[in-house]
């Protein structure tokens, strides 16, 4: 075994750099759109509408419980099947699989945020909603203004979980061919014979988001929770990687 | 929708165990719950190891835990499954398939169960442990009848999470080329060319039906009195 990182100036470290761009972009966009799924149906799931809960109920039972890579293999596959044809085509000269990755990834992360969601409104006393509304707030105006803050410290140490496992989950996007850190390595594994050093590199900058990403969460939480008696616990559960 | 083509009874075959009838070599299901289970019972051992290590006072026994669980927390599944299949041939020896992605889901899963062992440790109240010590019990006594029923009890929900994770995470196994569940639907929507939306709803279904079944059967543990009736003979 000869291992020569001095390589990794070279054009394997560039492939890598792009690789991490590509990463970073689909984690951020994935971020985003799962962030926002979450939050509609984390608080749909909380207020109890009739017709609607069901229907969350449903999408975060399935999407909990069947795995990131087959969802991401079922958007891509079956885009061409369930799109019209003219769109599908677009789609596909854009790049489609950039587009199926952030779709599957946000729709099975926006579940486990929906939880957390839900969870952290969980720990808001009813009444404080109620309150809200009797005093005369809308419903968006309620949420906005007197639940959802106070929810921040519960939402916040657990989202940032979910971050890192959404984070970490980008990886399976190369099964569909995004070009993204793991799709660098075995590109670099078959075209230049360095996998080792190339796989050292990447594990090292995957560590590294993650504990960054943990790290600012740390800060924001504290941040958030200066005016609180005590800190609070992260309570471990809803896990998705 | 053509589902009379996928589900056929031969497809439902391979879904289910491989080729194991015809050329003996198991695949599908069969091979995703062996990887699934085996992984959760190994990585609970480890994690049970290096959690109680991970919640000790002494310096060389939480820190070599701390580095395990965050070395293994904090990295992609695949990157380890990567590391279990290529690198060994690079130092001169060979794991199959199905042994590198165990391996792999074991030592990730043992990191996730040693931070839930060490938080249900932690959960229980310290005045327990100290009226132990007032009654005269050794560590090892506390442990076993004190801190471990406990744990284990606060554990369960964390854990049944945690089970579940490991049975969507063999998925995974297929980007190496190990004729799990996924591969096998991969191939039957390869071969058809037409129904991916059909096969891959399958394979949800089939998913699905597992995970359910494990999280249902933790569920049923949480009530107390049922716990106790198993694991305490109370």
């Amino acid at each position: 075994m000869n291992l020569d990182f001095s390589i990794l100036w070279g054009e394997p470290g560039r492939l890598i750099l792009q690789g991490l761009v590509m990463t970073l972009k689909l984690s951020a966009w994935s971020l985003l759109f799962a962030f926002l799924i979450g939050l509609v149906v984390g608080t749909v799931r909380w207020l109890g509408f009739r017709l609607l809960e069901p229907l969350c109920w449903l999408y975060v039972e399935f999407s909990r419980n069947t795995p990131p890579v087959v969802q991401i293999l079922f958007w891509y596959f079956s885009a061409s099947y369930i799109l019209p044809p003219w769109m599908f085509m677009q789609l596909r000269d854009f790049g489609y699989e950039f587009g199926a990755a952030i779709l599957a990834l946000s729709i099975y992360h926006g579940a486990f945020i929906a939880e957390v969601i839900r969870a952290g409104l969980n720990s808001i006393h009813k009444g404080q909603f109620e309150a809200a509304r009797a005093l005369g707030l809308g419903l968006l105006q309620s949420l906005r203004f007197v639940v959802l803050p106070q929810a921040t410290r519960v939402i916040v140490p657990l989202l940032v979980n979910e971050a890192t496992a959404l984070i970490k989950n980008t990886s399976l996007a190369m099964a569909i061919g995004v070009i993204e850190l793991t799709y660098q390595y075995k590109n670099i594994d078959n075209f230049m014979f360095r996998g080792v050093e190339a796989l050292t590199a990447i594990t090292i900058i995957y560590m590294i988001l993650c504990l960054v990403t943990a790290g600012f969460g740390t800060l924001l939480n504290r941040h958030l929770s200066r005016h609180a008696g005590r800190r609070i616990e992260r309570r471990p559960a809803l896990t998705s990687e | 929708m053509n589902w009379e083509r996928v589900w056929t009874a031969a497809n439902w075959e391979r879904l289910m165990v491989g080729d194991l009838f015809n050329t003996g070599q198991a695949g599908g299901l069969l091979v995703t719950l062996a990887i699934g289970f085996g992984a959760m019972v190994a990585g609970t051992v480890i994690g049970g190891v290096f959690g109680v290590m991970r919640s000790s006072e002494r310096r060389w026994l939480w820190m070599p835990a701390m580095l395990y669980i965050q070395a293994f927390r904090n990295v992609p599944l695949l990157i380890l499954v990567f590391w279990a299949f290529f690198f060994p041939p690079v130092i001169g020896f060979e794991l199959s398939q199905f042994s590198s992605v165990l391996l792999a889901l074991t030592l990730f899963t043992g990191a996730y169960i040693a931070e839930i062992i060490r938080g249900g440790i932690r959960s229980v109240a310290h005045g327990h442990i100290e009226a132990g010590r007032a009654l005269g019990m050794s560590r090892l006594q506390i442990y076993l009848w004190i801190v471990i029923p406990q744990a284990f009890f606060n554990m369960l929900p964390a854990l049944a999470g945690r089970y579940v994770v490991s049975i969507k995470n063999t998925s995974l196994a297929f980007l190496i080329g190990l004729a799990d569940l996924t591969e096998i639907g991969k191939q039957i929507g390869a071969r058809l060319m037409t129904a991916p939306i059909e096969i891959y709803l399958t394979l949800f279904l089939i998913y699905f039906v597992v995970n359910r079944t494990i999280s249902s059967a933790t569920r049923l543990l949480e009530k107390r009195e049922r716990f106790n009736k198993i694991f305490l003979h109370v």
